[in-house]
C-alpha cells in the first residue's frame, strides 16, 4: 500500500424536503412537498500518505465533515471512486473498520450513564483487542490523557475536556492506522485544545498514524497540520503546505494600532489602507511586502501607544480566494 | 387575546411539520376504534343479544361516538409539560409574560381542533364502509347536557395531565413513566375507551364512577345516547364538577410547591 | 462461524449487562413502569374473563380459547419488547449523530441498533406470563404434534416480528419525520390481542397476509387447538421467510440513503 486514502472525483449530493411558512404552507407540505437537491461535494481528488497529518478547512457547510463521513463509510458516494488503506470504506468490512477510528467532537460513543471504563471493556470486545494488548494500550493512553482518576466515574459527570479525553482513549484503545477527526476542538477551552493539539500531533509522531482532521478553527491547523486542504461549497481551492497558501493569498496583512492623539488622522492613509477608523482605534492593511516598513512609519509620524502585525484571518483568505479565483 | 391566537397557530403548524409522523398518528387512533369497533361487533354477532343493557345498535353507536369525543377530549399536548419541567425549558416560559397555564390550555386546544377535523373525516369514511346502526340525538336539553359533559371532560383531563406533568419537579427522571402509568394505561382502561362503564358488576362499577376516569368519554357519549338521564345525570354532573374543582385546587396546591422546588434548585 | 456468534453473544451480554445497570439506577421508574405493564395485563385480562363469564363465546371460541389467544399475543409481544426495546432509542441516536459512530465499529449496526437495550423489566413479567401461557395451554388439551406445531409457529411469528422492527428501524433511516411507525406497529399486532377471526373482510384478509398479524398470534395459538391446515402452515413460513428477506433488503437500501446529521 502506497497511500493510505485515494479519492477521485468524489461527488455527494443530498436531497431535502422545504416546508413553507405558515398555515397554508403547513396543509401544503402535507400535500405536495418540495424537495431540493444539496450538492455538498462537487467532484474533489486528492490522496494521503501513510502517517500523514492533514487538515481540512474551510468554512461551516463547506463539506468537509461530509468527506470525512464518506471516507469512513457512513456516506454512499454519489459517484467518484475512495479507496482508504486499500478498502472501499462503504462496504464496512470489519477488517477496515478496526483499522480506523471516528472522532467527533461533541459527539460521544461512551454510555453515558456508566463509567468509561465499561465502554472500554465492549470495544475490547467489538475490536476483538488481545487482553495484554489492551491493558498495554490502555495504561498508555490513560497516561497520556491523564484520565486515570475518572474511569469509573459516570461519564456524565465529567467535564467537556474530560469526556473528550476518554472518547479519545475509547477510539484508540485498538491502535487504529487511520484517524479522522472531525472538529475535536469545537466547545474546549484553550487550555484543552491546546492539551488536544498536543495529544494529536504526539500520536501522529509516535505510532505514524495518518490523521485527517477537519476544523474552522485556525488554531488547529497552524499547530499541527503540515499540509493543509482548503474546502469551501464541495470544492478543493488549495491543497499544500500551510505556509504556501498563507504567503499564495493573503498578499497583505493587518496592522492595528491604538493612537494616544487624533493628530494627523487623514494622513493614515498614506501608510496603508485604512479599514477600520474608531478612535482610538485603527485597522490597517497593508501589502505584505512592506508591512515592516509599513510599520516603522507608523511609529515615527503618528502617536502610537499600541501595535499589532496580524495575518488576515483564514475565512477572509478562502472568501478571498473563492472570489477571485486562483489565478492571483 | 392576541398572543393566545397566535400560539394557537403555531401549534396547529407545528403538528403539520411532521406530516408523516401526523397522518400516522391519525391512522394509530383509527386501528384503535377498528378492534373496539369489531370486538363489540362480534360480541354482538347475533343480533338479539343483549349485555347489560346494549344491544347491537346501541353499542357500535357507543364505539362511533367515542372517535368524536376522544378527538375532543384525548387530544392535548399538555403531556409535554413534563418534559418542559425535567429539562428546565420551563424557565423560559416562566420569563415570559404569558400565563402557563393558559398557554398550554391553548396548545391543546389547537390539538383539539385538528384532530377533530381528521376524526370527523374519518368517521364518515369509516361510516360508509361499516356501516353501523347510528343513533341520532335530538333532544335539545340531552344535547345541552352533553355539550356541558365535554368542557367538563376537557378539563378533568387537562388538569389531569399538568398534575402528573408536576412529578418531575421533585423526580425529574419520573417524568414518561408517570404518564405512561396513569395517563397511558389507566385513563385507558377506566375512561370507557374500551368497553362501557357500566358493564362492570356493582362494587367495581360504583368505585370507577366515582373515580375522575369515566367523565373522559364514557359519561360524556352515554348521555348523547340519552342513556343517562334525570337524577342520574344531575348525580355524574355533580361528581364531574366536584372532581374538576378538586383538581384544580390540587393542582394550583402542587404547582405552587413545585415552582418553589424548581426555583430552589435553579435548573 | 462459531467464533462470529460467540463474539456476538459476548456483545450481546454485556450490551444487556449494561443496560441493566443503567435502569437498575432509576428504580422508581423501573416500578413505575413494571407497575404499569402489569396493571395493562390485568385490565384486558380481567375484561375479557368478565365479559366471556358463564360460558359465553366469541366468534365460536370458548373463554379459555380466547384468554389463549391472548396469551399468545403477550408472549410474542413481550419476547420482541424484551430484545429489541433498543428500537425505541434509534430516532434520537440518528438525530443527534451517534448512530455515525454506531456505523463505524467493526459490529454489525444492525445487531447494535436492533439489540442494543434488553429490558430487564421484562425478565419479570416473562416468567409468569410462560406459566400462565402454559397453564391455559394445558386446559386445551393439545395433542403432542399440536404442541409442537405451536412452538414452532410461535418462532415464526418471533421472527415476523424482527422483520417488521428491521423495517420500522430502516424507515427511521430514510425519513427522519417518521416518529411513530414503531408505535402504528404496536397498535398493529395489538389487533392480534383477539382472534383476527373477528375482523371483516377486507380487514382480515389485511391482517392475515399483509401485515400477517394473523400468522404471527392467531396461528400458533389455532395449531395448539389444531384448528390448522398444513397449507396455512405452509403459507406462515413462507410469510415469515418472505418478511425476513424483504426486511433485510431494506435495511441495506436505507443505509445507502443515510445523510447524517450536519456537523
Amino acid at each position: 500500500m502506497d497511500r493510505a486514502v485515494i479519492v477521485d472525483n468524489l461527488v455527494k449530493n443530498f436531497e431535502i424536503t422545504e416546508k413553507e411558512p405558515g398555515l397554508s404552507g403547513a396543509f401544503k407540505s402535507l400535500l405536495s412537498p418540495k424537495k431540493k437537491t444539496v450538492h455538498a461535494i462537487r467532484g474533489i481528488s486528492f490522496s494521503v500518505q501513510p502517517g500523514e497529518l492533514v487538515g481540512f478547512i474551510g468554512p461551516n457547510g463547506a463539506g468537509k465533515t461530509t468527506t470525512l463521513k464518506t471516507l469512513s463509510g457512513l456516506l454512499y458516494p454519489t459517484s467518484g471512486f475512495v479507496e482508504v488503506l486499500d478498502y472501499d470504506p462503504w462496504e464496512r468490512r470489519p477488517e477496515f473498520l478496526k483499522q480506523i477510528s471516528l472522532v467527533m467532537g461533541q459527539k460521544n460513543q461512551l454510555w453515558w450513564d456508566l463509567p468509561a471504563i465499561e465502554t472500554f471493556e465492549l470495544n475490547k470486545a467489538i475490536y476483538e483487542i488481545p487482553g495484554r494488548e489492551y491493558e498495554a494500550n490502555l495504561k498508555e493512553l490513560v497516561e497520556l490523557l491523564e484520565v486515570e482518576k475518572f474511569l469509573n466515574t459516570p461519564v456524565r459527570k465529567l467535564s467537556l475536556g474530560q469526556r473528550m479525553r476518554m472518547e479519545l482513549t475509547a477510539a484508540l484503545l485498538y491502535k487504529p492506522k487511520v484517524l479522522f477527526l472531525d472538529e475535536p476542538t469545537i466547545g474546549l477551552d484553550l487550555v484543552a485544545q491546546q492539551k488536544m493539539r498536543d495529544f494529536i500531533y504526539d500520536y501522529n509522531r509516535r505510532y505514524g498514524a495518518t490523521v485527517l482532521l477537519t476544523s474552522h478553527n485556525m488554531d488547529d491547523l497552524v499547530d499541527l497540520a503540515r499540509r493543509v486542504i482548503v474546502i469551501d461549497e464541495g470544492k478543493i481551492l488549495f491543497d499544500g503546505a500551510l505556509e504556501e497558501l498563507v504567503t499564495k493569498f493573503a498578499k497583505e496583512k493587518i496592522i492595528k494600532a491604538t493612537l494616544s492623539k487624533e493628530d494627523g488622522i487623514a494622513n493614515l492613509e498614506t501608510i496603508g489602507k485604512v479599514k477600520r477608523l474608531a478612535f482610538p482605534e485603527v485597522v490597517l492593511s497593508v501589502p505584505r511586502s512592506a508591512t515592516a516598513v509599513a510599520a516603522a512609519e507608523l511609529l515615527q509620524n503618528f502617536p502610537v501607544e499600541d501595535l499589532t502585525i496580524e495575518e488576515i484571518p483564514i475565512e477572509d483568505v478562502i472568501r478571498k480566494v473563492f472570489k477571485g479565483g486562483l489565478r492571483k | 387575546m392576541q398572543k393566545y391566537w397566535s400560539i394557537f397557530k403555531i401549534s396547529f403548524e407545528q403538528e403539520f411539520a411532521y406530516r408523516l409522523n401526523f397522518i400516522l398518528w391519525r391512522v394509530r387512533n383509527v386501528f384503535q376504534i377498528l378492534l373496539t369497533y369489531f370486538l363489540w361487533s362480534t360480541v354482538f354477532s347475533n343480533p338479539q343479544t343483549e349485555i347489560f343493557g346494549y344491544d347491537r345498535t346501541k353499542i357500535l353507536t357507543y364505539v362511533f361516538g367515542i372517535m368524536i369525543v376522544r378527538a375532543l377530549v384525548l387530544s392535548a399536548r399538555a403531556m409535554d409539560v413534563s418534559s418542559d419541567i425535567a429539562q428546565g425549558d420551563l424557565s423560559n416560559y416562566l420569563l415570559k409574560p404569558l400565563s402557563y397555564f393558559k398557554y398550554w390550555f391553548t396548545r391543546d386546544i389547537s390539538s383539539k381542533a385538528l384532530n377533530l377535523i381528521f376524526a370527523a373525516i374519518e368517521f364518515a369514511v369509516l361510516f360508509v364502509i361499516l356501516k353501523p346502526p347510528f343513533f341520532l340525538q335530538t333532544n335539545a336539553v340531552a344535547l345541552l347536557a352533553f355539550f356541558v359533559t365535554i368542557i367538563l371532560a376537557v378539563l378533568i383531563y387537562f388538569f389531569l395531565l399538568f398534575l402528573i406533568s408536576s412529578i418531575p419537579f421533585w423526580a425529574p427522571e419520573l417524568g414518561w413513566s408517570s404518564h405512561f402509568l396513569v395517563t397511558v394505561v389507566i385513563i385507558e382502561a377506566l375512561s370507557g375507551s374500551l368497553f362501557p362503564i357500566n358493564i362492570l358488576p356493582g362494587l367495581l362499577q360504583s368505585i370507577a364512577l366515582a373515580l375522575p376516569f369515566p367523565y373522559l368519554i364514557y359519561f360524556p357519549v352515554e348521555v348523547y345516547l340519552g342513556n343517562i338521564t334525570g337524577t342520574a345525570l344531575i348525580g355524574g354532573l355533580m361528581i364531574a364538577v366536584a372532581w374538576t374543582g378538586v383538581l384544580w385546587i390540587a393542582l394550583n396546591f402542587v404547582w405552587q410547591k413545585g415552582l418553589k422546588v424548581y426555583q430552589a434548585i435553579g435548573r | 462461524m462459531t467464533k462470529r456468534f460467540k463474539k456476538y453473544f459476548k456483545i450481546w451480554w454485556m450490551m444487556s449487562r449494561n443496560s441493566f445497570s443503567v435502569v437498575l439506577g432509576q428504580r422508581l421508574a423501573l416500578s413505575f413502569f413494571l407497575v404499569g405493564k402489569i396493571l395493562r395485563f390485568i385490565f384486558f385480562f380481567g375484561f375479557l374473563y368478565f365479559l366471556l363469564l358463564g360460558n359465553s363465546t366469541l366468534a365460536g371460541y370458548t373463554s379459555n380459547q380466547i384468554i389463549f389467544f391472548f396469551l399468545t399475543f403477550n408472549l410474542i409481544d413481550v419476547i420482541t419488547q424484551f430484545l429489541f426495546r433498543e428500537v425505541y432509542n434509534f430516532r434520537p441516536m440518528i438525530i443527534n449523530g451517534d448512530f455515525d459512530l454506531v456505523l463505524v465499529k467493526p459490529l454489525n449496526a444492525l445487531f447494535r441498533v436492533l439489540m442494543g437495550g434488553a429490558d430487564i423489566i421484562d425478565l419479570i413479567t416473562i416468567p409468569p406470563l410462560i406459566i400462565l401461557t402454559i397453564y391455559y395451554g394445558a386446559l386445551l388439551h393439545p395433542a403432542f404434534y399440536q404442541t409442537m406445531l405451536f412452538l414452532v409457529l410461535l418462532v415464526n411469528g418471533f421472527l415476523i416480528a424482527t422483520a417488521f422492527h428491521i423495517i420500522v428501524l430502516s424507515f427511521a433511516i430514510v425519513t427522519l419525520e417518521v416518529d411513530h411507525t414503531t408505535m402504528i406497529y404496536r397498535d398493529l399486532t395489538s389487533l392480534g390481542r383477539l382472534p383476527v377471526d373477528i375482523y371483516k373482510e377486507p380487514l382480515k384478509a389485511f391482517l392475515t397476509y399483509l401485515i400477517p398479524v394473523g400468522i404471527m398470534m392467531t396461528l400458533p395459538a389455532k395449531a395448539a387447538m389444531g384448528l390448522v391446515a398444513p397449507m396455512g402452515i405452509l403459507v406462515a413460513f413462507l410469510v415469515g421467510a418472505i418478511a425476513l428477506i424483504v426486511a433485510f433488503r431494506f435495511w441495506n437500501y436505507a443505509l445507502t440513503k443515510y445523510s447524517s446529521a450536519s456537523s
